[in-house]
């Protein structure tokens, strides 16, 4: 029995902390006011960019890096394309959604051409000398860190007040066009390290369209737990589990492999209502100004 | 205008600001909005350690006129000078670093954001990754030393409205405000509250800072300014020294020939019937964090009355408004209108029953901005129901435009096209028409100058006289509660503390349970 928990903890290790950095970079980026809906597109984006980087260097941590740069700019594009310019931020993000499914074919297509013919990707094995420990260890000091920032430090204040009343954090003296810069290349590098540790850790295969799907499950973990980082933990746990075991559960308890597949989605739910018939309501209420257009000069009525 | 800004130039040369070069001067200011020249050419100096006042009459762009100087707006043409050198403000940010800051009406400091949080945001001595506790001690030192109670931890949105304004500016002094730029921010403070503001700014200045005070009160700015600034229409009006500025001279420029019409005094009273057309018993509704704003509230109003309630903001009021107009759910009590229990009753309910509604913040909840007037005043169900009568509605728009003298191109102009004075016309107008029987309203005039309040006052007793209309009016501004109420009834920490016959009401008296 003690081996089949150590099996069970390393095997969902892998989804969990991409599903954990993915889900806490999306948070990060709409505390501060910019609707997220590019996240599936860009997650597949980076899934696509760690697999062809693995394929053409052999080296994980290049292809976690580059991942992780794309994924940023992607970032930092949305939040001044929102921020400067009077653009829907639903407009924005499913366009740019779009644009990650269609680069993601065509960054990994060539790679999966050279591997077919024998090239291999470079991997890395959660099971292998503890490794999965520091995935593990890696989310939890991610949590801590990025708790501490955004509830402790100034631009924490900053990153909440921008998505609060960004004219009223303007006034009060925020730079809320630099302050959602860094909220979204921050969170948007933390969502292309996730897309990286999920294909090169979980998967370690790659064929159009891998990853999608995931990116829209790590929105709803992020929303489940009130985008709080610590809570994140929670909810990304119980959507690895689902993940790795839902054929098994469905198995088990003889459902159909349909219901099995809804499962993360009822779950997330679930775990919505918990929280927010909870104290913690308050704490984890969307940040007030969550995708709405900014102008600088409008009237505030 | 140039002649206007030369002839006022030696009220400047004063005594006590002999030889000292203004803090902020502005040249040609202009600022443009669709529709409106907000700010025309604009001169202005502001002296060290001088109030000066800033009055207008609503839209004159007095508000403009300091955001312009807090870096929130960019002017289309002009030059603003700052110690003698000409500055470019391009964000509030900017403003801050040269010393100005700008307190508002409404506070800006961010509800869910904790006092330091908020404080801390401005101080550019604190770099990005500081823990806020790093504030702590420099906010409570300061608070205390300007004798303001205040926990640097705390929420803001635990905080009542004038205590959110005194941390407003305890912020303005930790950011080392030379500048203080304030917006009506005074104007919605207990009387008490305003008296210590107003012996703060004055020691403010006479310690050598600057404060740029707006106010609609002018007997406040005659109190406290050393000088005042009349705009009228985007432009300098006049400038006045507090010796030679009387309360006449200051609404002819502020009003021209409007100003005879300015009255503080009672409007008549009703003579109510006795049935009773609105009552509510024991009523208790939640606010908008958790808690009962709204504590056990019982209250009637009769045919054919003004029922007054005066309170501080923030005490039930606005809970209580919506309640009646079933905005807000009841958790327990009963609301009967003309003996009709309308606890379970929606708002179209009352809306097609004869119930008109001003809400607080018109611009934002009374009427549709994008709109044009014919369609704002044509969504309401009494109009709605089945088939809109275009012809119809056309026509009492116009009707509506003749009688309150809105001023609009036409009655298809979208709403956000007028200023807020007009807008607020609109509303009143409208809901006037449909108030057959009963007006519900929160701060009616809130936004209006002194002229146009009054009017609008006028137009509510009127109909309610006439028609026979009862009205029940929150409001923050006891001037309004005075001149328009029969009975008055005071509200505080969402109980009803006193009830009086208006004609007898002792202002004192009501103050004090106001903020008791
Ligand atoms: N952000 C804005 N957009 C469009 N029009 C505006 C804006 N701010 C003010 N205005 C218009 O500019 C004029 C001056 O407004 P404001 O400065 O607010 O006046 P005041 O504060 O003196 O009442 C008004 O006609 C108002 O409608
Ligand atoms: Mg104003």
């Amino acid at each position: 029995m003690p081996g089949s928990i150590a099996s069970f903890i390393i095997g969902v290790s892998s989804i969990f902390l991409a599903y954990y950095l993915a889900a806490v970079g999306h948070g990060l980026m709409e505390k501060s006011g910019v609707l997220n809906l590019a996240i599936d597109g860009v997650f597949t984006l980076g899934v696509a960019v760690a697999f062809a980087i693995s394929v053409y260097t052999f080296s994980v941590p290049l292809a976690t890096f580059i991942a992780m740069i794309v994924a940023a700019m992607f970032g930092l594009m949305l939040a001044f394309i929102t921020t400067k310019l009077p653009i829907s931020h639903g407009a924005a993000g499913l366009s740019t959604m779009f644009l990650g499914y269609g680069l993601a074919a065509l960054v990994g297509l060539p790679a999966r051409q050279l591997q077919i013919n024998g090239r291999s990707l470079a991997t890395i094995q959660p099971s292998l000398g503890g490794t999965w420990v520091w995935f593990y260890v890696v989310a939890f000091a991610v949590a801590v860190g990025i708790w501490y920032l955004v509830e402790k430090t100034k631009i924490g204040a900053a990153i909440r007040a921008a998505g609060e009343n960004p004219a009223s954090a303007e006034a009060l003296g925020v730079n809320v066009l630099a302050v959602r810069l860094f909220a979204s290349g921050v969170g948007y590098a933390l969502i292309g390290i996730g897309a990286a540790v999920f294909e090169l850790a979980y998967t370690q295969v790659w064929s159009q369209g891998a990853g999608m799907g995931y990116g829209w499950i790590a929105f709803a973990i992020s929303l489940s737990a009130g985008r709080h980082p610590i809570l994140i933990i929670i909810s990304a746990m119980i959507f690895a589990v689902l993940d790795k075991y839902r054929f098994l559960i469905a198995a088990i308890y003889n459902l159909p492999p349909d219901v099995g597949k809804m499962l993360p989605f009822v779950a997330a739910i679930a775990a919505m209502i918990i929280f927010m018939v909870t104290p913690l309501r308050r704490k984890l209420a969307p940040p007030k100004s969550l995708g709405k257009i900014y102008f600088r000069e409008e009237r505030s009525v | 205008m140039a002649a206007e800004a030369n002839n006022a130039k030696p009220t400047f040369l004063s005594p006590p600001q002999e030889g000292k070069e203004p803090i902020v001067s502005l040249r040609g200011i202009t600022k443009r909005f669709p529709g409106v020249i907000a700010l025309d050419h604009i001169d202005l100096d502001i002296y060290p350690g001088t109030v000066h006042a800033l009055l207008g009459e609503n839209g004159a762009g007095k508000s403009t006129l300091v955001k312009v100087l807090y870096g929130i707006y960019t002017p289309d043409e002009g030059e603003i000078i700052i110690n003698g050198r000409s500055t470019r403000l391009t964000s509030p940010a900017d403003a801050i670093s040269t010393g100005i800051v700008m307190v508002s009406q409404s506070p800006q400091i961010i509800d869910t954001l904790t006092v330091a949080e908020n404080i801390i945001l401005g101080l550019e001595k604190y770099n990005h990754f500081v823990p806020v506790t790093k504030v702590y001690k420099t906010i409570r030192e300061e608070s205390k030393r300007v004798g303001i109670k205040i926990e640097p931890g705390i929420e803001v949105w635990r905080l009542s409205y004038t205590q959110k304004q005194l941390v407003e500016i305890l912020r303005a002094i930790l950011l080392g405000a030379k500048v203080l730029l304030l917006d009506e921010a005074i104007t919605y403070l207990p009387i008490e509250e305003k008296k210590r503001f107003y012996k703060f700014i004055r020691q403010f200045a006479d310690e050598g800072g600057t404060v740029v005070l707006i106010t609609h009160k002018i007997y406040e700015a005659m109190d406290v300014a050393d000088k005042i600034t009349v705009l009228r229409r985007g432009k300098v009006a006049g400038h006045l020294d507090r010796k030679e500025a009387t309360i006449e001279k200051i609404r002819a420029l502020m009003f021209g020939e409007r100003s005879a019409e300015i009255t503080y005094e009672r409007l008549p009273t009703a003579q109510p019937e006795p049935n009773t057309v609105l009552e509510v018993k024991d009523l208790w509704v939640m606010g908008d964090f958790g808690g009962y704003a709204v504590q056990g509230v019982s209250l009637e109003v009769k045919e054919g009355e003004v029922l007054g309630i005066a309170g501080v903001a923030g005490n039930g009021q606005k809970e209580l408004i919506q309640a009646i107009m079933r905005l807000r759910p009841v958790i327990k009590g009963k609301i009967m209108y003309n003996g009709e229990d309308i606890t379970r009753k929606t708002t179209y309910y009352l809306r097609i029953n004869g119930v008109g509604y001003i809400p607080d913040l018109p611009a934002k909840y009374g009427v549709s901005i994008e709109n044009s007037i014919i369609e704002n005043i044509a969504v309401l169900p009494v109009y709605s129901r089945g088939i809109i009568n275009w012809d119809k509605i056309r026509e009492l728009t116009l009707k509506l435009i003749k009688e309150f003298e809105i001023k609009t191109p036409s009655p298809d102009t979208p709403v956000k096209f007028l200023s807020g004075g007009n807008i607020m016309k609109v509303l009143v107008a409208r809901e006037l028409t449909v108030a057959t029987n009963l007006l519900v309203a929160y701060n009616p005039t809130r936004a209006l100058d002194e002229a146009t309040a009054i009017k609008v006052r006028k137009i509510i007793k009127d109909k309610v006289l006439k028609n026979k209309v009862s009205a029940i009016i929150a409001s923050e501004d006891l001037d309004e509660i005075f001149q328009i109420s029969d009975r008055i009834a005071v509200m505080n920490s969402g109980k009803i503390v006193g009830v009086f016959p208006a004609d007898k009401a002792k202002r004192e008296e009501i103050e004090h349970l106001m903020v008791m």
